[in-house]
């Protein structure tokens, strides 16, 4: 096979995550009805986050409600100055990830009931040209429950690590910044967790680039 | 280049990274076969985890988010608690009460009123506002003074804990004029290994003398501490019967 690199970055999708949105400006976040308009514009995000981190669509749910109310009684304490200085993604990332550490503290590692994440409508949704087959709609399903388990059997800070950069797709210095943690070791958890994740989902991962279409099997 | 140090970079490369670097990385995995394996599978992981379907929560999650927020708000502007101040045998007490019950007692140590009502604020996390002494108040500090049995009715220890409100509820057990350890009181409430969480109880007890945390001394029966001091400690004792020690 003599795949070189770059042609296989030309050919395989880079990937996105979500796209960036402009931060909300904090000046008028102080009060209640302008705080609706943070839980609506980021409940989605930090709920993908929480679920990755959980595998648990009730968990998930619980930890985004929690996070928000402990931003709005930390915005409420807050200086204005502040306020106006808060990065509000990051931070509340952050703070979601905390309220997971927390809840998942004392627990054993999830057994996740793994149909209950492959969500089949939102692969649906997903798709570009025309209903996909059922069968595929199965193939496809199978191949997330493989990965979503996948990244459940990381250690808690790679499994961030991995999630914020590969699903949240955020950058490193944001990373960093959700973990508190210097660029260095982000960079090299990010790493870990991707050869973990080689590890268990098998080396056949990446290999099934042909000829002009991109075609990612895991099986 | 060596392969580790390009291994480093696989993720750099994939971002916004200098020329060099890009050229760098992409001259080893032409030339490291092994390399370009790992990298393939490095890149399969990543693709295959940004693949992964956005999940939608529930539609009313906002809702239930703003629901909780307004619970909050509501409990974000307490009741306030009316400062005053009343004339007993022990001298000037402070006393703050919000509906008609007692919810802080200050013996006047000669301090401002001013840190009287941020120890309230900060203590029952309530604004302080003042006021005049009600008749009801009046009233229930002279039967204290005359019988020292409180009144629990006339008491709220609502802003405490479940165990602060057990250990003073269990000092009020103790008669006037006599004295029982930290370890009694802890035994009492079911919690016999809580013998010095129940002398911080009593050192944060917000209404001292109606629950009598100066009748809770330490095991050896010595007086051992309060907040007013050993002197006033051993007075309050005396004044209510107490023979023994001091």
């Amino acid at each position: 096979m003599s795949a070189l690199a770059p042609l296989l970055k030309e050919s395989m999708p880079q990937v996105a995550g979500p796209k960036p949105v402009p931060p909300t400006p904090l000046k008028a976040v102080a009060g209640a009805d302008s705080f609706e308009r943070v839980v609506d514009e980021y409940q989605r995000r930090l709920y993908g986050f929480a679920l990755r981190m959980t595998g648990n669509r009730e968990d998930a749910e619980e930890i985004v409600q929690d996070a928000f109310v402990r931003a709005y009684r930390a915005l409420g304490k807050m200086a204005p100055e502040q306020r106006a200085e808060l990065r509000i993604q990051p931070w509340l990332y952050t703070i979601t990830l905390n309220v997971t550490r927390n809840r998942l503290r004392g627990r054993k590692p999830t057994n996740v009931a793994l149909d209950a994440l492959a969500d089949p409508d939102a692969l649906l949704r997903g798709a570009q040209e025309g209903p996909p087959q059922p069968e595929t709609i199965v193939e496809q399903n199978a191949e997330v429950a493989l990965v979503e388990k996948a990244l459940l059997q990381l250690p808690m800070h790679l499994r961030a690590a991995a999630t914020l950069r590969f699903i949240e797709g955020r950058s490193h210095p944001e990373i960093a910044e959700i973990l508190h943690q210097p660029i260095g070791t982000v960079k090299s958890h990010v790493h870990r967790a991707v050869r973990v994740l080689r590890r268990i989902l098998g080396p056949q991962i990446g290999r099934t680039v042909t000829e002009g279409e991109t075609e990612h099997a895991l099986s | 280049m060596r392969c580790r140090d390009v291994e480093a970079m696989w993720d750099e490369i994939r971002g916004h990274c200098t020329a060099s670097v890009r050229d760098a990385v992409d001259g080893h995995l032409r030339a490291c076969p092994h390399c370009q394996d790992l990298y393939e599978q490095f890149e399969g992981v990543a693709y295959c985890l940004s693949c992964l379907p956005q999940p939608e929560p529930s539609c009313d999650l906002t809702k239930k988010v703003v629901e909780h927020i307004a619970l909050i708000k509501d409990r974000v502007r307490p009741e306030p608690i009316v400062l005053t101040s009343v004339q007993t045998p022990l001298g000037t007490l402070f006393v703050g009460f919000k509906e008609q019950r007692i919810a802080y007692v200050g013996i006047d140590a000669g301090g401002d009123i001013e840190a009287v009502r941020s120890q309230i604020e900060h203590r029952l996390r309530r604004p302080v506002v003042a006021g005049e002494p009600p008749e009801w108040l009046r009233a229930t500090l002279d039967d204290f003074f005359r019988t020292w049995v409180v009144d629990e009715s006339s008491v709220d220890l609502s802003d405490l804990t479940e165990f602060e409100q057990a250990a003073l509820r269990a000092t009020a057990q103790i008669p006037p004029g006599e004295v029982r350890s930290y370890s009694w009181v802890a035994d009492r409430i079911g919690k016999p290994r809580a013998a010095r969480a129940v002398g911080r109880a009593m050192a944060r007890n917000p209404v001292p003398l109606l629950y009598p945390c100066h009748r809770v001394v330490n095991a050896a029966g010595d007086l051992h501490n309060y907040g007013y001091g050993l002197e006033m400690k051993a007075r309050i004792l005396r004044m209510e019967g107490h023979n023994r020690g001091s």
